[in-house]
């Protein structure tokens, strides 16, 4: 019994009652997190080149980001935002074969991992560079003003640590100056690899920063759902409806090393004890339980599908063919006239 | 009637805006009624309300925001005040906008035009060329207009390409070179220009080192040599095919360029030469390229540190009597 | 039952290998898919390694403290077929070749014996001993040998032609004038006899030559030929004294190389023999310790061979002296011509019965005591 993405993006769309759509946030909140501890496994099994880079603890606020947007909004997702990219529509044979190394990938094994993304079906593909994605938003906003349209939002995604760098600043005021529809959602995971807070910035709360731009700030409860739901969404509503870009800020801890490679073994016993070190995933499934939202059959009956899902866009992808280096286009231009002769 | 090479530039502009609703322009002083630090855009804010846009001192951002606008159906020109500052946008033009087509197969067509080259006093950081760095990354095409006639049609054609162009116009030909009027048409894009026949010595040069050259082979014809003269207007494309078929002409090969000398432009030349060509030499190839310091500001420094037709002559000179 | 192997993941970007430090499992231990079984310890953090899929344990090929490269087998699963099917195409390849080397613990012999071989960077294999300075070095440039080429030119065509390049250089110039003054000039195709004749008498302008011309009178040796059979010609017991006369003397056929005249090693003559076409010249190797008799015989061998057409250019290679009867053609007199290998050449003429009454020394040439052969 597999729920296919799409039937599950209409009822995202339709007025589903709160307690729906914090179902629906879970269940791709679960989704992911199957998704992702699979793919740590076959990290570890040796059977994927390259890094890995999960976004355990950071789900609450991912999939908040990829529910409320529509098609036609702008998704700008950075590294860990599997759920909000399940949930703006990135099939998960996308993923698998990305990392699996499947010609048949978005990227044909040009880029890997994370940078990947669908500019057409409007994911923007990242760049390492962090906060240089920002601006594309930007310009992509623009582009749809010019041409008339309306109701549109672009959404960003960035780190604590990706905000510090001057491309960052940049894309801010320019977004601010140009008076786009966008909402930047920063995730503060409290460690950017192993530098923790005290050595990335000296303000109070990074959501003071907004002001300093002309953008409206907001802070969410990163391991509360529910908190998710309501600022990330009251955001982009706000956004569509035509108000200053905005900020919103939320606060979790990073539940993985930096990448699968990093066992993050600098992350202090205390800072585990804090309240955002709490596993979001686990609290959503609390407050289901507590709430009665749903039995515990049909969690049960939810992370089969979870499982089987994953496992089905794994092996699909494990079948497929590599790219081979002698039967590349080694082109790097669209317009063929033009390319280099070198020999 | 007669019209500057920087005109050129204005009237490809306004040409853009007014055939393509898809073209905008963004930089900084642009708009309102200042038209840019060279007026390059002087009046086109007025013509085309909202449409050319000032940005704030942010050369990322502006490149960026292009690129996003670019992949969602626009043809930006983004205006850098001087190819030197366009060393901050570096990360965006050739890690964003230059890898996104191969990556992604959706590509990007924004076009960045880079004030290059010297003047008088402009000093370390108004005076650099940048081709070369360009040219070396994958991606990006990389134009350098050296008349008023190709600053017009190529412009024009740089924003109908829809992958990147680096748009490499001179500052120094700016008010300097002028011409009767602008045509309709000129050579595609990746094809060199002989600009002047010979039969003893090929000079392959680009941007306002034409000139320079070009000055070099008019006093060279009184000692009896005929030097021919090859405009490559883009390094990249770089037409090794127009050159090769000067090389099979005289046999001798100088290469003259302004940006610094290691690697770039006149060496890749060689290199192509040397490799493809090697049966038409007659004598070993070489290049002139400006000082490997950074670009000083005394005029005296300046005029020595760059090539000029004094040091282009000596050069020809000597590889002639090779 | 198929066997799956345990791979050391690729554990971080520069990583290269891990140390064991637990093992958690037996042979025969079931595991499930995921299952950490071995931790490894690399300089960033310590990892768990899972099983590739469900089965029982195998072997464990690794132990602990040990150090292994990423890709290394760490050991194996027993799983079913369908599920090692599906990881007989991912599991990586080991790294092979200089990175193999460069890991401690994978062919560890072959790492070090490599580096020491290296190492020895006195022992160097070839090595051109280096021109002290640029000084007067020229060249032909790719564009006129290109065009040489072209028109079967050789450098020996290119002499007098006058240079204008820097170190008296031919450019392309020079030699396009100098065709193009050529053209106006009466001139015949020339085939390919006449122009290798030709051209060996032109090498000749630049070698030192001296011609000298001796009277000897032959009747010893014809009354020696007459004892003979098979008969040797004449010419043979000319080259047989050639041969011994260069054995005794080698400067004579000794050849100038910068200021140093340089011997031959062995006393190697041409013989020059008739063939259909035109004359070869076969060479005799060591002619001085070749009896007459032994030349006779060799002498026969090469004219059948010339009949046939059959002589190499290998066999007209190497010699330092050749000898030719032109006396068979009726002349009294005839200056040699040397091509680049031959240094010396010895002709016999026509001979002519001396009038009785003069005397003359009984030997075949002065100087030499007469030998048996």
């Amino acid at each position: 019994m597999l729920e296919t993405a799409t039937r599950r993006k209409k009822s995202a769309r339709s007025k589903a009652a709160p307690h729906e759509r914090f179902l629906e946030a879970f269940r791709w909140m679960l989704l992911t997190r199957t998704l992702e501890e699979k793919l740590v496994s076959l990290y570890r099994g040796g059977l994927i080149t390259g890094g890995v880079y999960i976004g355990k603890g950071q789900e609450a606020v991912s999939v908040a980001c990829g529910l409320f947007l529509q098609k036609g909004d702008i998704f700008a997702p950075l590294i860990r935002d599997q759920p909000g990219r399940s949930a703006f529509g990135e099939p998960l044979l996308d993923v698998t074969r990305t990392y699996l190394g499947s010609r048949q990938g978005p990227m044909r094994g040009r880029d890997g991992n994370i940078h990947r993304g669908r500019p057409r079906d409007n994911q923007l593909a990242m760049i390492s560079h962090l906060g240089a994605m920002v601006s594309v938003t930007v310009g992509a906003l623009m582009a749809k003003r010019f041409r008339g349209e309306k109701n549109f939002v672009g959404l960003s995604c960035i780190g604590e640590g990706g905000m510090q760098t001057g491309a960052f600043h940049e894309g801010m005021n320019i977004a601010a100056v140009e008076q786009v529809p966008l909402v930047v959602v920063a995730t503060n995971n409290h460690y950017a690899y192993s530098t923790p807070n005290d050595r990335e910035f000296a303000c109070h709360d990074l959501v003071d920063r907004a002001i300093g731009y002309g953008f409206e700030g907001y802070t969410v409860d990163g391991i509360d759902l529910t908190n998710c739901l309501d600022v990330i969404g009251g955001a982009v509503k706000r956004a569509r409806a035509g108000r200053p870009p905005q900020l919103v800020v939320a606060s979790i801890l990073r539940l993985s090393g930096h990448g699968e490679h990093d066992d993050a073994s600098y992350v202090t016993d205390e800072i585990k004890r804090e309240p955002f070190a709490r596993d979001c995933l686990k609290v959503a499934e609390q407050t289901i339980v507590d709430l009665n939202l749903a039995d515990t059959e049909a969690l049960a009956e939810w992370r089969r599908d979870a499982a089987a899902q994953v496992d089905q866009a794994i092996s699909a992808a494990q079948k497929e063919a590599a790219p081979e280096g002698d039967k590349e286009d080694w082109c790097a231009i669209s317009t063929r006239d033009l390319v280099d002769s070198l020999e | 009637m007669s019209i500057t090479y920087l005109e050129a530039i204005r009237e490809a502009q306004a040409k853009l805006l007014r055939d393509d609703e898809r073209v905008f322009i963004y930089g900084q002083d642009v708009g309102g009624t200042f038209g840019g630090a060279f007026k390059a855009t002087k009046g086109l804010a007025k013509e085309f309300p909202g449409r050319v846009l000032n940005t704030p001192i942010s050369e990322d951002s502006m490149v960026g925001t292009a690129i996003g606008a670019a992949i969602n159906g626009m043809r930006p020109i983004v205006e850098m005040q001087f190819a030197d500052f366009s060393s901050t946008a570096l990360n965006q033009i050739l890690n964003n906008a230059g890898t996104h087509y191969w990556r992604t197969n959706i590509s990007v067509p924004i076009t960045v035009r880079l004030p290059s080259g010297g003047t008088k006093g402009s000093g370390p950081f108004h005076s650099q060329s940048m081709e070369s760095i360009y040219a070396h990354y994958p991606g990006l095409i990389v134009m350098t207009p050296a008349t008023v006639e190709d600053a017009y049609t190529m412009l024009i054609e740089a924003v109908a390409i829809d992958d990147p162009v680096i748009y490499c116009e001179h500052k120094y030909l700016y008010y300097h070179l002028k011409a009767d009027n602008l045509p309709a048409e000129g050579l595609p894009t990746g094809r060199a220009r002989i600009a002047r026949e010979g039969r003893d010595l090929s000079i392959v040069t680009y941007s306002a080192m034409l000139h320079e050259a070009l000055a070099v082979a008019e006093q060279l014809v009184n000692e009896g040599f005929e030097i021919e003269v090859v405009d490559l207007r883009s390094v990249k494309p770089l037409d090794t095919n127009t050159v090769l078929a000067s090389v099979a002409r005289t046999g001798r090969l100088l290469c003259v360029g302004e940006s610094f000398p290691w690697g770039g432009a006149t060496a890749e030349i060689i290199a192509r030469v040397t490799a493809e060509g090697f049966h038409l030499l007659d004598a070993a190839p070489q290049r002139l390229n400006a000082k490997d310091t950074p670009i000083p500001y005394h005029p005296n420094l300046w005029s020595a540190h760059r090539p000029n037709a004094n040091e282009i002559a000596r050069k020809a000179r000597a590889l002639l009597r090779e | 039952m198929p066997q799956v192997p345990i791979i050391m993941p690729q554990l971080g970007e520069s990583i290269a290998e891990a140390t064991i430090v637990d093992i958690k499992v037996k042979p025969g231990d079931e595991v499930v898919p995921d299952q950490e079984i071995i931790d490894v310890e690399t300089n960033k953090a310590v990892m768990g390694v899972t099983t590739p899929c469900k089965g029982k344990i195998d072997k464990i090929t690794v132990q602990i403290k040990e150090t292994y490269p990423v890709g290394a087998v760490l050991g194996y699963v027993e799983a079913s077929e369908e599920d090692a099917a599906r990881f007989k195409k991912t599991v990586p390849e080991p790294p092979k070749g200089t990175v193999a080397m460069e890991i401690p613990g994978r062919e560890e012999q072959a790492a070090v014996a490599a580096r020491q071989k290296d190492g020895e960077g006195a022992r160097r294999i070839g090595g051109l001993p280096v021109p002290a300075t640029a000084k007067g070095a020229g060249f032909l440039s790719p564009r006129v040998r290109a065009r040489m080429t072209e028109l079967q030119l050789i450098n020996a065509d290119l002499a007098g032609i006058p240079p204008t390049g820097s170190g008296n250089r031919i450019t392309i110039k020079d030699l396009e004038n100098f065709l193009h003054k050529i053209e106006d000039q009466t001139a015949q195709e020339a085939s390919a006899i006449r122009a290798g004749v030709a051209d060996a008498m032109r090498r000749s302008w630049t070698r030192p030559l001296s011609t000298i011309g001796s009277s000897v009178n032959l009747d010893p040796v014809l009354q020696d030929r007459q004892s003979r059979d098979p008969k040797p010609g004449p010419g043979l017991y000319a080259l047989r004294a050639l041969a011994l006369a260069l054995a005794e003397n080698p400067a004579a056929a000794a050849k100038l190389i910068g200021n140093r005249v340089v011997q031959s090693s062995s006393i190697d003559v041409g013989i020059a023999v008739e063939a259909e076409d035109g004359i070869m010249v076969p060479v005799i190797r060591a002619a001085d310790k070749t009896s007459l008799v032994d030349l006779t015989t060799k002498y026969k061998e090469l004219v059948d061979l010339a009949r046939q057409r059959r002589i190499s250019p290998d066999m007209q290679a190497g010699g330092i002296a050749t000898v030719s009867n032109f006396g068979t053609f009726g002349m009294e007199w005839a200056p040699q011509f040397r091509c680049q290998t031959k240094r010396c050449c010895s002709g016999s003429a026509s001979a002519r019965k001396f009038r009785p009454g003069i005397k003359k020394k009984n030997n075949l040439f002065p100087g030499l005591k007469p030998r048996s052969h």
